[in-house]
């Protein structure tokens, strides 16, 4: 007999075949060593047990009944709460290649996943598979017999970018004869880590990215600059050379600030500059939250604040009413904390209202460059709704605001860094520089520098993507030892270099052609194309086909 | 042919020549003649593409020479430009040696496969750049007396160039910047300063070896004497004065660091320091290890561990009984053989576990048996039956406490069980002649066999240290003395007050306990023909049953809701043609019947109301506190039974009504209450949750045509939550870390050896029965 016992169907009931990620197990090949199960960051896998009957089928036998069998396979937990990641650990520690996740396009997880009536939160990135807009830029006005023909391999390039307020040459000069102030300006590799804070990231991952960028500067003479996001920086870390390479922030959390300014007598230079932080691109209009779990007693030191605790930044500054104080308070106050030596500047999400933050700053002499972060930009924690649908990308916003400037005749005076999905599919160069081409003086990067310096697994098909949850499995986003171990922040700094130095051979790879050399090619949209009418009008750039 | 010929390059009238026409009036000159003197006038591509055949062929280049001299040069042709010389000389020369006395601008010998290029003076940029070498044929090479331009050597492929630095463009610079870019052959001799900027990973910098420094002194009187400085060959034999640029095999420069600094040397050099020399976060977080470790990991390290809580959780057969039976154990005992043991154990849970486990009770125990999700629950109930005739546990000596229990009801009758078996005197006073209440009273014998309740009933009294009065009307004065009498007075009187509605004709309607009683007594009332039950639950399904038994033909059980009748009393009314109807409200009862609120008449002679009964609880004391719900009083009680005086208990359905197990359960735990005041313990009420059904593992147990004996439901028992020491974790374990340890009193327990474990989790997804947990530590 087999046992008829009613199998409960509840409204939030899921078979494997609905969840977004299915594991695949062969158990032809597993040699039940357990590591999958020992290795799955959200416990989904078990060992099942699973039985089956043989009856007994012999038309002319008069011998009846049914035998029963039990196999053994590595299933998945179909629990909301504990499906399948897709983050592929088990079949990295599987010996035998027995098992894996593969992608299930029908999954109908999404419509059960708000239990306990939350929102769905995740971290990671935006999830739209295929090619980005950026993607689909190119590169078409090649010159050979027009310009110099330029070889990437044996000439040289200046390629770098300039992070702060660039005076109108005669009042340079003014201001030079007369002894007066002259803004700070900083040239950088316009290849920016973007904000990622120690806290949302483990200490073995932002150390690492950190001594990767030491290398870049001290070794090899790229000037890449890193961005720590709001969350403070270890004292040490402060008073150390390499301080000139990091890129602070001010948040609405004001996170680890009083550490920054205990620190300031004792530094031995100035940060490259500070970021203000207003908005980001994965969660306009949202605060940012360090899950309790992830406060360990090193976060919590070092961001001022109790161990274990949640800690949220608000979506706004409390203190702040409009762009005109905004300005005057946070950057007059963040300029004199380094005696005006410093470039500040503010960081907003991606917005239509983008031009007018532009336009106040191009009105304020402290204000050093404006940095907006587009819709596909990564974070630690954020609503789905937020980082699927809230934002706005990152090209038109860029673009919009560098024609302005030049309606001004002001875009040689005020950079603009963009950010939000640049390399989110690997292209990072092609990315960048089609946003440097339409009138950004830089990029930030976050997911790109994860995946390729500590290998993120990240996907645009929400694989993995549980950095909120402390649970990373490649230890980048997790403050568990027991997880961020695994992460040796030596191999980190090793992929930071080789990554940059790739990056700067694929700048000059594109620059060549362009029959550039000696100035990063801001603005050139003239060298741009895209086989979409609608995005090439959009841009004001070539329609190619 | 050997007459020379001049060639010119400005005709008659002293205009220049086009190279077009010049290059025809030499291909004619050619064909007479391979000693050419040409007066060139600035015409490009002169002195190549001259094939003699093994014949010397002569050019002598006067005057103003164009670009690309000696371009296409054949093997044979030497060409003497006895002045400087613009572009690209030698470009894609095959063959031809070109010497020019003077300099060259850029591009010499760029793409050259064969043949010499001889300078006497020195060249401009991108010298020897692309130049081949096909090793079929000799290695091009380029002599320059001087210094080159930039950008030097670029992507050469195999030519060699001697660069010897008298009389340099650029002394501080013989080589140019940045030479031999994309080098991947050849050589370059070189004699005098470079600036180092050549790159380093397609040449590297040498000193000439013997064969090297021959090949070149071997070839050195020749060029000097070709460019007419032989009065320099001592200058330029001083061995110590020359070094070379050699490029790297592909094979070496895979095995080359390219990297500037490793980082290692990195860390110990530039970003240790930085900190002072240390971690930077050595401050932060004094002594925390932030070492690599891999993806599995064992000890401290696992972010999850086994647990082997054997017995930790409650089985579901002992959590939902409201006893708390341990049936589980029951089996265990009688698979490890100790039938008696297991019956003594039934026991000390029940005085009557054959009537009301083995008939009465809708068991929740095998309501919830895990096994019926293997095939069929555990048959509590045939193992409950064969206990009738058990003998009665042994009692504890007495200990010198009395308690009084006022019923003898199943509550009440536990409660002395528990107590008596303890040691404790105790005296049930019962107002009727018989104990068992309700049970003896109601209970049809059709369920529950008169027998088997008597056997049980025999062994309840012959239990020590209990006495039972009869007949025993509880009033305040009575309550009082027994207070002043006893130790402590528990309250067990059931509810024994039917519960009426006062609708016109109220007096015609029996109350079912009282037609219950009655029809169980030996002068049972007589009913009509149709009878209506009003209350359709189980006990109104009893009065049905025994309705029928007194000779009615048709019985109507209504409700103003759904039935909450189940099971086998509803069944068993079912059977014998009960009909229920609802919702009903009673409007009033008439001679004819009940009438409902629609005025609808359901004809009856006989209407009997089944809507509960409540306490009577006019004996206790104020120090007692009653709790009014729905219009009745109960007992107000914590949940060790204990009411507001702390003299006395209150159990069973005087508390909250329930089942009579409810009422055995509610017995033993007031008893079990007490006896730890006496002992002055601390008392704990049963505390466990049960086994989560996911944690078992059904598909280790086969599905079986269930048997029907003792052994065999012993054998079925999935053994929830309790290790059935069945060694399948120390199988499945793959590291091997569990094992069997047996413990100095007998038992045993399964350890994981935290050293081994993986935390897999297998221990956990193989227990058949619950007991390894993995938990986060």
């Amino acid at each position: 007999m087999v046992s008829i016992r009613s199998i409960a169907s509840h409204p939030s009931s899921l078979s494997p075949n609905d969840l977004p990620w299915k594991i695949v197990h062969r158990e032809d090949r597993c040699t039940l060593c357990g590591k999958c199960a020992a290795v799955c960051p959200v416990n989904t896998l078990k060992l099942t047990y699973m039985r089956k009957r043989m009856p007994k089928i012999v038309l002319n036998s008069t011998e009846r009944g049914s035998s029963y069998k039990t196999f053994v396979g590595i299933r998945q937990n179909t629990d909301v709460g504990r499906r399948c990641i897709g983050c592929g650990s088990c079949s990295m520690v599987c010996p035998n290649e027995a098992i894996g996740p593969v992608h299930n396009a029908s999954d109908r997880y999404r419509f059960q996943a708000t239990a306990g009536g939350g929102a769905i939160t995740r971290g990671g990135r935006r999830n739209e598979p295929g090619a980005s807009l950026l993607d689909r830029i190119i590169f078409n006005r090649i010159s050979m017999l027009t310009d110099p023909a330029l070889d990437a391999g044996r000439h040289e390039f200046t390629y770098n970018t300039l992070l702060g307020r660039v005076l109108p040459p005669e009042e340079y000069v003014r201001r030079k004869l007369s002894g007066e102030w002259i803004p700070p300006v900083r040239e950088i590799f316009p290849f920016v880590i973007g904000s990622m804070s120690f806290g949302a990231l483990s200490p073995n991952m932002w150390l690492g990215l950190l001594q990767g960028v030491a290398y870049c500067n001290e070794v090899l003479g790229i000037p890449v600059v890193m961005a720590t996001g709001e969350g403070g920086c270890p004292p040490w870390v402060l008073k150390s050379p390499f301080l000139k390479y990091i890129i602070l922030q001010i948040a609405s959390g004001y996170f680890g600030w009083d550490e920054i300014i205990r620190a300031i007598p004792e530094m031995q230079c100035d940060p490259a500059a500070i970021e203000i932080k207003y908005g980001q691109g994965a969660k306009p209009g949202d605060g940012g939250l360090l899950m309790w779990f992830k406060v360990s007693k090193l976060i919590a030191r070092l961001r001022g604040v109790p161990e274990g605790v949640d800690l949220p930044s608000p979506p706004v500054h409390q203190t702040l009413y409009s762009i005109e104080e905004s300005v005057m308070k946070m950057i007059q106050s963040m300029s004199m904390a380094w005696n005006f030596k410093v470039p500040v500047y503010p960081k907003i999400s991606g917005s239509t209202s983008a031009k007018s933050v532009l336009n106040n700053l191009v009105r304020n002499p402290y204000a050093s460059a404006l940095m907006i972060d587009g819709i596909d930009g990564g974070t630690g924690a954020a609503y789905d709704i937020s980082l699927n649908a809230t934002g706005h990308p990152i090209a038109s916003n860029v673009r919009d605001c560098y024609l302005d400037l030049c309606k001004q005749g002001k875009q040689n005076e005020i950079p603009i860094f963009a950010a939000g999905g640049v390399g989110k599919n690997g292209n990072v160069v092609q990315n960048a520089l089609a946003l440097i081409m339409l009138g950004a003086s830089g990029v930030h990067m976050g997911k790109f520098i994860m995946q390729s310096a500590a290998g993120c697994l990240g996907s645009e098909q929400n694989r993995c993507n549980v950095c909120n949850i402390g649970v990373c499995p490649k230890g980048i986003t997790s403050q568990n030892p027991k997880i961020y171990r695994r992460l040796d922040p030596d191999d980190v700094a090793q992929r930071v270099v080789e990554t940059f130095q790739s990056i700067a051979t694929e700048v000059k790879k594109v620059m060549a052609p362009l029959g550039r050399s000696q100035s990063l090619p801001i603005g050139m949209s003239d060298a741009l194309g895209i086989a979409d009418k609608d995005a090439a009008d959009r841009l004001s750039i070539r329609y190619v086909c | 042919m050997s007459k020379k010929i001049i060639v010119k390059g400005l005709d008659a009238n002293g205009q220049r020549i086009n190279t077009q026409i010049f290059e025809n009036l030499v291909q004619e000159a050619f064909t007479k003649s391979h000693d050419l003197v040409l007066e060139t006038y600035g015409q490009h591509n002169v002195g190549g593409r001259l094939k003699s055949n093994g014949e010397p062929v002569n050019i002598e280049i006067n005057g103003p020479c164009g670009q690309r001299l000696g371009c296409m040069g054949m093997p044979g042709t030497k060409i003497v430009c006895n002045g400087p010389a613009s572009d690209d000389v030698g470009w894609l020369n095959i063959g031809a040696e070109i010497t020019v006395k003077g300099d060259a601008t850029n591009g010499i010998c760029n793409a050259m496969a064969e043949g010499k290029v001889y300078i006497g003076g020195s060249i401009g940029a991108r010298g020897l750049t692309m130049t081949k070498w096909n090793p079929d044929y000799n290695r091009p090479e380029l002599w320059v007396l001087g210094s080159c331009g930039d950008s030097f050597a670029e992507f050469n492929c195999g030519g060699i160039a001697v660069v010897c630095g008298i009389e340099a463009k650029n002394a501080d610079n013989v080589l140019g910047y940045r030479p031999c870019v994309g080098m991947v052959g050849g050589s370059i001799y070189y004699r005098g300063k470079i600036d180092g900027s050549y790159s380093q990973i397609s040449v590297k910098a040498v000193l000439p070896d013997d064969e090297q420094w021959q090949w070149l002194m071997e070839r050195m009187p020749n060029y000097l004497e070709n460019i007419g400085r032989s009065d320099l060959l001592a200058t330029l034999s001083k061995r110590d004065e020359w070094a070379m640029l050699v490029s790297i095999p592909p094979q070496e420069r895979a095995l080359m660091k390219t990297d500037p600094m490793s980082m290692a040397e990195f860390k110990q050099k530039i970003w240790n320091p930085g900190f002072g020399g240390g971690d930077p976060i050595r401050d932060l977080a004094p002594g925390l290890d932030r070492s690599v470790i891999g993806m599995v990991e064992t000890g401290e390290l696992r972010r999850k561990k086994p647990f082997w809580a054997n017995r930790d959780k409650s089985a579901p057969c002992a959590y939902y009984c409201p006893v708390h039976i341990p049936t589980i154990d029951r089996l265990k005992l009688m698979r490890e053989g100790k039938g008696k043991e297991a019956y003594d154990m039934l026991l000390e849970y029940t005085p009557l576990p054959a009537s009301v486990c083995g008939h009465i009770c809708p068991n929740l125990c095998m309501q919830n048996c895990s096994r019926q999700k293997v095939d069929e629950k555990i048959d509590v109930q045939m193992l409950a039956r064969a206990a009738k005739d058990h003998p009665a546990p042994k009692t504890a000596p007495s200990i010198g406490k009395k308690v009084a229990v006022i019923g003898g009801g199943p509550a009440g009758m536990n409660a002395a069980w528990q107590l008596a078996r303890a040691g404790v005197e105790v005296h049930i006073f019962e107002q009727d002649h018989q104990l068992g209440g309700k049970l003896a009273q109601v209970i049809p014998w059709e369920r529950m066999p008169q027998a088997i309740w008597m056997s049980e009933i025999d062994r309840f009294m012959a239990m020590d240290h209990i006495t039972v009065n009869f007949g025993v009307t509880m009033t305040k004065d009575k309550f009082a003395e027994l207070k002043k009498d006893f130790d402590h007075v528990i309250v067990a009187v059931g509810t024994h007050q039917p519960r009426t509605i006062p609708f016109p004709g109220h007096e015609r309607v029996i109350p079912a306990l009282d037609f219950l009683k009655s029809a169980k007594s030996d002068k049972p009332m007589k009913v009509g023909k149709q009878v209506v039950i009003i209350g359709a639950g189980n006990v109104g399904c009893d009065v049905a049953c025994d309705a029928y038994k007194l000779g009615a033909e048709q019985v109507t059980l209504v409700d103003i809701q759904k039935p909450l009748a189940f099971g086998k009393e509803k069944a068993a009314a079912e059977a014998l043609g009960a009909k229920f109807k609802w919702p009903v409200q009673t409007k009033e009862v008439t001679e004819q019947g009940l009438v409902d609120a629609a005025g609808q008449l359901i004809e009856a002679q006989t209407v009997i109301i089944s809507i509960g009964d409540v306490p009577a609880l006019k004996f206790l004391p104020e120090t007692v506190e009653v709790l009014t719900v729905g219009g009745a009083g109960w007992v107000k009680c914590n949940a060790a039974g204990r009411t507001s005086d702390p003299k006395v208990s209150a159990v069973g359905d005087v508390e909250r009504p329930g089942l009579a197990t409810s009422a055995l359960g509610a017995g033993k735990k007031t008893a079990e209450a007490l006896l730890a005041e006496f002992r002055g313990e601390e008392w704990h009420d049963f505390g466990k949750e049960v086994v989560p059904q996911t944690s078992l593992t059904y598909a280790h147990y086969e599905p079986q045509c269930v048997g029907g004996s003792e052994g065999a439901e012993a054998e079925r028992c999935m053994s929830c939550g309790t290790c059935r020491d069945c060694h399948l974790c120390e199988t499945i374990c793959p590291e091997g870390a569990i094992t069997r340890e047996k413990l100095p009193d007998d038992t045993f327990r399964y350890v994981s050896d935290d050293n081994k474990c993986i935390a897999c989790g297998f221990c956990s997804d193989t227990c058949p029965c619950g007991i390894w947990l993995m938990r986060p530590f």
